[in-house]
């Protein structure tokens, strides 16, 4: 027991020593960003564009960045607390799943702002980002509805988050909106990071003759597309990232939250001062949400496409807004 | 080496990471190591702790929910209770399930882990989500149904102080009463045991089952009420499989186990600082975090080797 003591010892000042040589970093003055993901970054989704977004705001405001990859609340909790008493100037959680995390930590450290994606939490250095997702899920819809042979679609969920659940509902919504009669089964994954249960659930609902599926599972989702892509005579619809080209023959459109431009409002607003902490809506008008046709695959007519432009037009116009109501 | 030093400096490089992210870790770590390490003891393969901790968190929310504001002592101590009583009552049934249907309790309490996750994610989306019925999750508990920190400033918190005191106990118990004894022995041979030395071995292997849950279930009362004050899915990394190597390397032994989940906790809190600061990947994280596991694993078999030949030229 002692010699073990001993040996930890030695180590603790051993490493200290080289660390405090070769750290440089610190509090000079630089613009400091962290983002904390809850999945891994490379699902071509949600985390993907999220730490595309962090890139974009190293490269355009020369901030220096910081990642993590985090699982359960208490990890959500304790990256805050450790980013903070870092004196990062822009915390941002990329889930709603952090507001209660930012709620707890951010008072202790005011000097730090913190942002969730998704969540409804504000505070005196607590914001929140809010995607109208369901506006471009509504187009999809339509979109969808028209390229169907058999009448019936599916929508495939990693699990029952919120905004998953309305985005779904203004799929739905979008594809009644112009065949009142089209069936649509839903179906949901259990986690966001099993391909393999992905694909098993895709191909379980083309055997229920699906044959368009409108996918938001971030890695899990990738065995989605995999399936459409060996089973063919579907389409498969991509959300959060443009995903179109992870399988571009079999892929319709994808459904887009423009990550970077989103965060880089935000840290461009934190770095020069001017942010007030709100929730902050993202939609259509402010062209980060938006549906994306695939342009390897030219399957939708021009009705189709023109009705949808004319949709898009009226509601950003405020004319239009969709026959639901709206997540928070 | 800025990622080694990363690593060190995450788990041990400052009184936060000491106080307020290793021992933190290690506090579910200790306690679940402690119920796996009693049911092997027992030579029963409790691979159940996982759920057991849920379970748990779950009796302990429920009971923080519905005492809503009474007294701290109370709320704490029911949360307790409820924690203890969600672990045992969840390897209660694979304990059931052994002794009547003989259904072996690796598949059975494998199987209970996915039901208890499963139960854990329709709850918060069920009776126990929060009012206004967006989020999966519970609303936050009340200031009475926190847990009371160690140390002002951090956030250790009392199921740490709980978890060495069980740890004692335990060893207490295995080396120097008839009971610990007699649960050894059954591990050892339960044959040999309820022949030569008379032991109930049916109703030993409920009991340690049910108390081997119970901590269990206060590894997951001590995680909602010390760490993250409301029920969540995906409230465990894993903590109920990790778990399993904390207890195997300090060989079931309950003093050890208090070394050995703190090394687990250093390990878990400074792979979050290689990722912090030194921007490693979090892949890459796990591998180097795998490989300490490893190579540590092959210091001690190397060591448990000379010894053995010291002893065996001792011997001639």
């Amino acid at each position: 027991m002692v010699k073990l003591l001993r040996l930890f010892v030695i180590i603790h000042t051993v490493l200290l020593a080289t660390a405090c040589g070769t750290k440089t970093s610190g509090n000079d003055g630089a613009f400091r960003v962290a983002l904390l993901t809850p999945g891994p970054i490379s699902d071509q989704a949600w985390n993907s564009s999220a730490y595309k977004g962090l890139e974009r705001i190293r490269d355009s405001l020369g901030a220096e960045i910081s990642h993590i990859q985090t699982k359960t609340p208490a990890e959500f909790e304790e990256n805050f607390r450790q980013y903070g008493a870092k004196g990062y100037d822009l915390v941002i959680g990329h889930g709603f799943e952090f507001q209660d995390a930012a709620q707890r930590v951010g008072p202790e450290y005011p000097n730090t702002i913190y942002v969730t994606t998704g969540g409804s939490g504000t505070g005196p250095n607590i914001a929140a980002l809010s995607f109208a997702f369901d506006e471009p899920s509504f187009f999809a819809g339509i979109a969808a509805a028209s390229v169907s042979q058999n009448g019936v679609m599916a929508v495939l969920g990693g699990t029952e988050l919120p905004p998953v659940k309305s985005s779904f509902a203004a799929f739905e919504a979008g594809a009644r909106s112009v065949r009142p009669d089209i069936q649509i089964l839903t179906a949901f994954i259990g986690n966001w990071d099993d391909a393999a249960a992905g694909k098993e659930q895709a191909l379980a609902l083309m055997s229920r003759r699906a044959d368009v599926i409108f996918q938001n599972a971030d890695a899990a989702g990738l065995g989605a597309f995999q399936a459409v892509r060996e089973r063919g005579k579907a389409w498969i619809i991509g959300a959060n990232a443009d995903q179109n080209q992870v399988a571009p023959e079999v892929t319709l459109g994808s459904v887009v939250i423009d990550l970077p431009h989103a965060f880089l409002l935000v840290a461009r607003e934190v770095q020069d001062g001017s942010f007030t902490p709100r929730v902050v809506h993202l939609d259509t008008k402010s062209d980060v949400v938006r549906w994306v046709p695939n342009p390897s695959v030219q399957v939708l007519s021009k009705m189709v496409t023109d009705h949808i432009d004319g949709l898009r037009a009226q509601l950003i116009a405020g004319t239009f807004t969709l026959p639901m109501a709206s997540a928070p | 080496m800025d990622a080694l030093a990363a690593l060190w400096d995450g788990a041990f490089g400052s009184a936060f990471a000491i106080w307020s992210a290793t021992l933190v870790r290690a506090t579910p770590l200790l306690l679940l190591g402690l119920a796996v390490a009693l049911a092997f003891r027992a030579g029963l393969l409790n691979i159940g702790a996982e759920g057991q901790l849920l379970m748990g968190a779950v009796g302990a929310s429920a009971a923080a929910l519905s005492l809503g504001t009474a007294p701290r002592a109370i709320v704490v101590l029911a949360m307790l209770a409820a924690g203890a009583t969600g672990g045992a009552l969840w390897s209660g049934i694979a304990a059931w399930l052994k002794r009547r249907f003989g259904v072996l309790e690796v598949i059975s309490t494998i199987m209970l882990n996915f039901i208890a996750a499963a139960l854990v994610s329709w709850l918060v989306r069920g009776p126990l989500q929060e009012p206004t019925r967006i989020y999966p999750q519970s609303s936050t508990f009340s200031a009475s149904a926190h847990w009371p920190f160690l140390i002002p400033g951090q956030r250790l918190h009392l199921g740490f102080a709980i978890g060495v005191v069980l740890a004692l106990v335990l060893w207490w118990w295995f080396e120097r009463t008839a009971g610990g004894f007699r649960v050894r022995a059954v591990g050892a041979g339960a044959r040999a045991a309820a022949s030569a030395g008379g032991v109930d071995v049916a109703s030993t292997v409920m009991r340690v089952f049910l108390v081997s849950g119970a901590i269990a279930g206060i590894a997951g009362a001590a995680e909602v009420g010390g760490v993250t004050w409301a029920l969540y899915e995906g409230l465990s990394p894993g903590y109920g499989y990790t778990a399993i190597a904390v207890a195997l390397l300090a060989r079931l032994d309950p003093r050890w186990i208090i070394a050995t989940s703190i090394f687990f906790g250093a390990l878990e809190a400074g792979a979050a600082a290689m990722q912090r600061d030194a921007q490693v990947p979090a892949v890459v994280v796990q591998i180097v975090v795998a490989l300490v596991v490893l190579g540590v694993l092959a210091v001690t078999a190397l060591r448990d080797k000379q010894m053995a030949q010291r002893l065996a030229v001792d011997a001639e």
